[in-house]
């Protein structure tokens, strides 16, 4: 790909216009994973939590009604389409707006969860995301400022974007990737559907992936 | 190549074997027979097989599928001369199948150790930076112009140490009864794989050893360059027992200790491939 010994052969390139997607060996197998979590995230049924009764040696399942997680799939399913547009983009600036995308489903999937001490978190994530995104598309900007274009067809092998940009743009994708965010805090032991938690973690692994071959790329 | 998955996944389970020997005998136990591995995975192959109630299907199925296929397309990549950057994206996504493990069967165990999988994210740093540091060293991310690299400058073993040692500890993090094995800690059972039992635990059983051999296998290649099979094998059992050695005397770190000394040790990586990336 861009004759660089980065990420493996091109495969194919999806036009849009001058809007150019590609596939390289790397970008295929993202996508492909994020596909198989978007069909995992459509035909899986939530699992039935058990927990353990303070103080004694029971342990009880909670009931979870399917119809309160509806919000949850449509969320992660968003999420996982979102995802697809951002490991194959060929674009700064959409790859910017589709992890911001990211962001704001992944909030919506920990909104979606009927506690009050999640929805809490959702509202501390929203935070982190949105002074993400002004990193990300402050690196985008800078980036476009510095070169001229967005398009990673024309910065590849340059080395033309400046290393405050590439900062600025990790910055962002680890603020909208929150997934180290959130399961690392006690909110995700209350929260039921783990095809839609998991979600969070698949979108966030694969811009964090995807963001570490375009630094390299361009 | 599909041919050779088999004899690694054996390799892989002896290897997980002579590692539970070494561990014991260091310890002064007699340990199991080193096949003992081998046995059990066979054994999980034909045990009684069920689903629990409480399983998220068909997520609780499908997850160690894809704990196999991700570290079957790792041994294609390494055996193959691919990119190092898809064995890094690999490496990730099988924490994201850690993760699925535990949160599909609904067990609070499951949980924790999903948890855990999730904090001990720092475990992947170490390796974004044994790439950073090989692409400022090589000029390359595929494996097979490393290789290359090494026949006409000599091992990377020599020339970038501390990449090498970013590498162990990556190794390190991933192996059983280490000290960063927060996730299958006693006190939440089995950690992410407390539920899934029969020929599911086989399924992971087989992904794992894979796991095992690939990691052995892409340290020998990036560090030492490409060896006939049977010194290939060799300089990984040596890795493999060196690894032993530092498990059996290191107590297990509780969940924040791991992941802080992870991210220590990434920063000063940090600093190496700054330095390395200036000085040219």
């Amino acid at each position: 790909m861009f004759n660089l010994p980065i990420e493996g052969e091109e495969l194919f390139v999806l036009e849009f216009g001058d809007i150019v997607n590609y596939f390289s060996l790397y970008t295929t197998t993202l996508f492909l994973f994020a596909t198989a979590f978007i069909i995992i995230a459509i035909i899986a049924r939530p699992e039935r939590q058990t927990d353990i009764v303070f103080g004694t040696d029971a342990v009880y399942t909670k009931e979870i009604n399917p119809d309160n997680l509806r919000f949850q799939r449509f969320m992660a399913i968003a999420c996982g389409l979102a995802t697809l547009g951002a490991v194959c983009s060929g674009d700064l600036f959409n790859f910017c707006l589709f992890t911001a995308l990211i962001g704001i489903t992944n909030i919506g999937i920990v909104a979606g969860v009927n506690n009050r001490y999640v929805l809490n978190a959702a509202y501390n994530y929203g935070i982190v995301a949105m002074v993400a995104t002004t990193f990300l598309f402050g690196g985008a900007a800078t980036a476009l400022g510095t070169c001229g274009t967005l398009s990673i067809w024309e910065l590849a092998g340059l080395g033309m974007v400046p290393l405050a940009a590439k900062m600025f743009l990790v910055l962002g994708v680890m603020g909208e990737g929150m997934a180290p965010f959130y399961i690392a805090k006690a909110e995700i032991t209350r929260a039921p559907g783990a095809p839609y938690v998991l979600m969070i973690h698949v979108s966030s692994l694969l811009i964090f992936l995807r963001i570490i071959e375009i630094i390299l790329t361009v | 190549m599909i041919t050779l998955i088999l004899p690694a996944v054996f390799i892989g389970l002896l290897f997980h074997g002579i590692h539970r020997k070494v561990i014991a005998r260091i310890q002064g136990r007699p340990g199991p027979p080193i096949w003992q591995e081998i046995l059990h995975t066979l054994k999980f192959s034909f045990k009684q097989t069920w689903i629990p109630k409480t399983a998220s299907m068909p997520m609780y199925v499908f997850i160690v599928a894809v704990s196999i296929a991700i570290w079957t397309g790792a041994f294609y990549i390494v055996f193959s001369g691919g990119s190092l950057l898809l064995l890094f994206a690999v490496f990730m996504l099988h924490k994201i199948t850690e993760h699925g493990l535990g949160l599909s069967s609904g067990s609070p165990y499951g949980k924790f150790g999903a948890i855990r999988s999730v904090m001990s994210a720092a475990s992947e740093i170490p390796l974004f930076a044994t790439i950073a540091g090989i692409y400022v060293v090589t000029g390359s991310l595929m494996i097979s112009d490393i290789t290359k690299y090494q026949e006409i400058h000599g091992p990377l073993l020599i020339h970038a140490f501390p990449i090498a040692i970013a590498l162990y500890i990556v190794i390190l993090s991933k192996m059983h009864y280490g000290p960063f094995s927060i996730i299958e800690a006693k006190e939440i059972v089995s950690g992410n794989r407390t539920e899934h039992f029969g020929v599911w635990r086989a399924g992971l059983e087989v992904a794992y050893a894979l796991k095992t051999f690939v990691l052995l296998a892409a340290f020998v290649l990036l560090f030492i360059g490409a060896l006939p099979w049977y010194l290939m094998l060799l300089a990984m059992l040596i890795l493999l027992v060196s690894l032993s050695f530092v498990c059996a005397f290191t107590p297990m770190l509780s969940p924040f200790d791991a992941v802080a000394m992870q991210t220590v040790i990434t920063g000063i990586l940090a600093v190496y491939i700054i330095f390395l990336g200036v000085m040219g």
